[in-house]
């Protein structure tokens, strides 16, 4: 039986989601202070990273 | 996200004339002489996707921006000295060329275009994204790239991108199109429908963190990027990307800037008399915060307030014979302290200052989410009046150390 290939934009989504889940979490729970410095990287490469994974699952 | 899902040789966009594959309308025939026009050096072949390319005949260094103008099919000039222009925004023109120059293939010498490169324009974007994130993130531990900052005009530029990428995609698919107008409406009603469920969800998520729900919303926004990860290896759901975005970027920016609306919402005025009225803190929501201690006839000491304001304006109005010595956490915005101040992102502000012997320093500790925090001589009703912030501003703090007093 073949075996399904994983959608790469879904699956890159979806880690860069539950990371800023987690840093939002931690940051309610006083555990981490996230500041734009901070939030303005992630937020970028969080964007990017999706972006680039659909681009590249498009290209295949 | 989702417009962008589509299989790839579904998106037939004539060179050129760009017309979608859903729309009937034939492409135009390529030109006898590929060099002769723009269209066939971008598009290639009529009945295939616009590519980008490096531009041959079109060249200065790279051929990248003689690339960019065949495939918006404008002027090489127009789009070099944007170029140009960038380079002076923080850098970014440089690296997004560099970016260009290695992962956009070179026109072949025919000037025909090369199949299998759908999706190269989402990859560009995510790539210079990344590098973006990458070059914003150098500050923290200092490096050639330590001017980098997120303010300015640099930031502008590549916000106002992001939205134009955006709308782009949402409304078109992965090219511009000319023609096909019944399909670039039909995208751009649903791109606009797509946006509004989003808009909704990044205020309500927005409004919830600063409500004190944001360990709910941060739970939320979990499980759809674990909903996410289990749908890559089971299907459908791929449509869950864009609102899992809009719900957690705006409830993150809340956060960043500790945007905290239990104090209240509207527009405040105190104006203490006396210093036993003076409170030793004064908080609000969301609104204008004045706070009018001109006539508060405060004896000599030190006196300490604190002033909280989730997004909106804090002004404060002293007495001249009153030192101000002054910190503050601004999230975003800014502060005004006389005629010193200080904007932009994660402003961290500290003015301190000595009082004169006999005389009253008063100070303040100001965290303002999404705002700006101000202490003058002046009125706080007159905050809101007239172009304040550009207007020229009179020196104070005369009853400190080195005022016009000391």
């Amino acid at each position: 039986m073949a075996r399904r290939r994983p959608d790469l934009p879904s699956l890159v989504a979806g880690a860069a989601v539950v990371l800023l889940g987690v840093v939002l979490l931690l940051d309610r729970l006083d555990v981490l202070d996230v500041r734009f410095a901070a939030l303005g990287p992630l937020a970028c490469a969080a964007l990017g990273a999706i972006l680039l994974a659909s681009g590249l699952a498009r290209r295949d | 996200m989702e417009s962008n899902d589509q299989d790839p040789t579904t998106e037939q966009v004539g060179a050129g004339a760009g017309t979608p594959s859903s729309s009937p309308e034939p492409s135009a025939d390529p030109p006898a002489d590929p060099g002769a026009g723009r269209s066939d050096t971008t598009g290639g072949a009529a009945d295939g996707p616009r590519r980008l390319y490096r531009s041959r005949r079109e060249r200065m260094i790279g051929g990248v921006c003689g690339g960019l103008a065949d495939y918006f099919g404008i002027d090489p000039v127009i789009v070099r000295i944007i170029a140009v222009a960038l380079v002076f925004a923080g850098g970014a023109g440089i690296l997004a060329y560099l970016a260009a120059w290695l992962l956009v293939p070179e026109e072949s010498a025919d000037g025909a275009s090369e199949p299998g490169a759908a999706g190269r324009t989402a990859t560009i974007a995510g790539a210079v994204l990344l590098v973006l994130a990458v070059c914003t993130l150098v500050p923290f531990w200092g490096g050639p790239f330590d001017g980098w900052a997120w303010s300015g005009p640099f930031m502008f530029l590549v916000f106002l991108g992001l939205a134009g990428l955006g709308v782009w995609w949402l409304a078109s698919g992965e090219h511009p199109s000319a023609a096909g107008t019944r399909d670039v409406l039909r995208r751009a009603g649903l791109g606009l429908a797509i946006l509004a469920v989003c808009g909704l969800l990044a205020i309500g998520g927005a409004w919830a963190t600063a409500a004190g729900g944001g360990v709910l919303v941060a739970a939320v926004v979990i499980v759809a990027g674990l909903w996410l990860v289990a749908g890559a290896f089971i299907g459908g759901a791929r449509w869950l990307i864009l609102p899992a975005l809009a719900l957690a970027l705006p409830a993150g920016v809340v956060s960043a800037a500790n945007v905290d609306i239990d104090g209240g919402v509207g527009d405040r005025h105190h104006h203490p008399v006396t210093a036993a009225d003076v409170q030793s803190a004064y908080r609000l929501g969301i609104g204008h915060l004045m706070l009018d201690l001109r006539d508060a006839k405060l004896p000599p000491g030190d006196r300490r307030i604190h002033v909280e304001v989730g997004a909106g304006a804090v002004s404060l109005a002293v007495a001249r014979d009153v030192c101000v010595t002054s910190a503050a956490h601004v999230g975003a915005g800014q502060v005004n302290v006389f005629d010193r101040g200080s904007g932009g992102l994660d402003v961290d502000w500290r003015d301190d200052r000595r009082a004169l012997p006999g005389t009253t320093r008063l100070i303040v500790d100001g965290d303002i989410g999404v705002g700006v925090l101000d202490v003058s001589y002046d009125d706080p009703e007159q905050f809101d009046r007239g172009d304040r912030f550009n207007a020229p501003r009179e020196a104070g703090n005369d009853a400190c150390i080195g005022g016009a007093r000391g």
